[in-house]
């Protein structure tokens, strides 16, 4: 679905990415792990238009889009849903999610469908349709940053580090969130540091240090790899 | 009643401030940016509607819909050059400084359109009427009317469109709108022209009500939008109005008390003096302390 090949992306002299390769397939949930600074911010930005890279190609959907603007990807059904919980915060949680369908405001029956059916989803952003999303909770704000990807009509959902600020039961919450959305057939490329919880739910795991590919294979595989394991897992078994 | 006619006076006089301090916060309270060259561009655009008129005479509605039709242009193109490529978190003051330059530009191009200095402006609505010993014009109860009327288009459009929804979007967070795929570009040329064909609409009713057009007026537009909206209160939209109409107040009971004379100073002194007591302008406090929380609890 989603094919990255021999990508080079940098920030003036500095290499972030360093020929990376990966690929996503279709309904499955694709995680990129990696420690602070390794570059997995910039890929994500990299295939969603935001930063555009020196060389290599990204193929979505037999598509080259490593050229295309933020805004045509989006069109094309790639969408990102950004790290820290954005949202703004002065629009209320209803026009965070209308911001999220732009690129079809043309057709207002379907934006309203998909606002009710994320309604659904997230029963607490319904009862807080009125409000300003920067009063919502931590956990809140980020369900509303994934509902209003959704609004988008994604084909696949680029997720960075959903997971980072928040408190543990609520993490435990989002991961449930990316699992069911996995499971109805989103595909998602899931960044994140929080390797144990990540590769709990991955169906495939690339590890992203230095801006390179250093391990590619399923989270099982991971289990067999001792260095990997401890690396980045942390000894799990003995904790 | 005397007190009562300057007060009369003042408000619908007022309201016209009121469009032009509307139009600098939409760029200021939306976009947090200052446009200094936004009068300028009002006086450009009438006065070339004025030549397009000794031309091909289009008569007062087409002179009306060129100015709305330059000025929106006049106003792209400003942005394009001055605030655009400011974009971001600290762009603002290059971009206010750059747009003092343009400033400049727009008054010497209009000012070629103008060898006389002075031309006259058409009017329409000429009489005017008392109502029990109330001294009415009926062009500025027009003009009041007017401004009620765009002030609800203003805030429809801001409020309840699309345009709008994304364009607060833009503005309070570019950068997430710009990860979202949002067209920044566009947006922001939507706001400037918006608010080039709002200030435009003013500055016909505000010159017609005058019936002529001098080289000051760009310089009197910028001034009064800003007295207005600092006022008002900085970035909040119904400061602006409040602040526009409070400066139509203070000018006519001054120049009625005191004399013509002494409008600027009281105006000054009164605004310096409100700065002082509330910072931020009469709204403008309560626009902050929103603002901080919001920001504090992302």
């Amino acid at each position: 679905m989603l094919k990255v090949d021999d990508l080079v992306t940098s920030y003036g002299l500095i290499k972030a990415l360093r020929n990376v390769s990966l690929e996503a397939e279709k309904g499955k949930l694709t995680c990129i792990l990696g420690p602070n600074g390794a570059g997995k911010s910039t890929l994500l930005f990299t295939i969603a238009g935001i930063l555009k890279s020196d060389r290599g190609s990204i193929q979505f959907l037999g598509r080259q889009i490593s050229k295309m603007k933020t805004s045509e990807i989006v069109k094309e059904g790639l969408v990102l849903v950004p790290e820290n919980r954005l949202v703004f915060p002065h629009l209320s949680v209803r026009e965070n999610l209308l911001a999220g369908a732009f690129s079809r405001f043309s057709r207002k029956d379907e934006v309203e469908e998909d606002v009710e059916s994320v309604y659904q989803r997230f029963p607490i952003l319904k009862e807080r349709y009125l409000q300003e999303a920067g009063t919502l909770s931590g956990g809140e704000q980020q369900m509303l940053a994934v509902a209003r990807a959704l609004m988008a009509r994604p084909k696949l959902l680029l997720m960075d580090e959903p997971s980072v600020g928040l408190a543990p039961k609520i993490v435990n919450t989002i991961f449930e969130i990316i699992k069911t959305l996995s499971e109805e057939g989103i595909s998602i490329v899931l960044v994140e540091q929080n390797a144990v919880k990540a590769s709990a739910i991955a169906d495939h795991i690339y590890l992203l240090d230095q801006g390179e590919i250093t391990f590619s294979g399923s989270p099982d595989e991971i289990e067999d790899n001792d260095i990997i394991k401890r690396a980045y897992l942390g000894d799990i078994t003995e904790s | 009643m005397e007190f009562l006619q300057t007060c009369l006076d003042g408000l619908l006089f007022g309201s016209a401030y009121s469009l032009l301090a509307l139009s600098f916060s939409l760029l200021f309270g939306v976009m947090k940016r200052v446009n200094l060259a936004f009068g300028s561009s009002l006086l450009l655009s009438a006065v070339f509607a004025l030549w397009v008129d000794s031309i091909l005479s289009v008569g007062i509605i087409g002179i009306f819909l060129v100015m709305l039709g330059s000025s929106a242009i006049i106003n792209i193109y400003v942005e394009k050059i001055c605030f655009y490529p400011h974009r971001g978190n600290y762009g603002a003051i290059v971009s206010m400084i750059s747009s003092f330059a343009i400033w400049m530009q727009l008054d010497d191009l209009s000012s070629f359109l103008l060898p006389d200095r002075t031309a006259s402006f058409p009017s329409f609505l000429p009489d005017s009427f008392f109502i029990i010993d109330l001294f009415i014009r009926i062009d500025q109860l027009f003009l009041f009317f007017i401004a009620v009327l765009m002030t609800g288009v203003f805030f429809y459009v801001l409020y309840k469109t699309n345009y709008g929804l994304l364009l607060r979007g833009v503005s309070f967070d570019g950068e997430l709108a710009r990860k979202l795929g949002v067209n920044s570009s566009r947006i922001s040329s939507f706001a400037f022209a918006f608010s080039g064909v709002f200030g435009a609409i003013a500055a016909f009713l505000i010159l017609s009500t005058e019936s002529q057009v001098t080289p000051f007026f760009g310089f009197w537009c910028t001034l009064k939008g800003l007295v207005a909206m600092m006022l008002g209160g900085i970035g909040s939209l119904p400061g602006a109005i409040i602040g526009g109409l409070f400066l139509g107040l203070i000018e006519s009971n001054v120049i009625n008390y005191l004399g013509a004379e002494y409008r600027d100073i009281c105006t000054y002194l009164i605004l310096l003096f409100i700065l002082v007591v509330k910072p931020g302008g009469i709204m403008g406090s309560a626009i902050l302390r929103d603002e901080r929380a919001a920001s504090e609890r992302i």
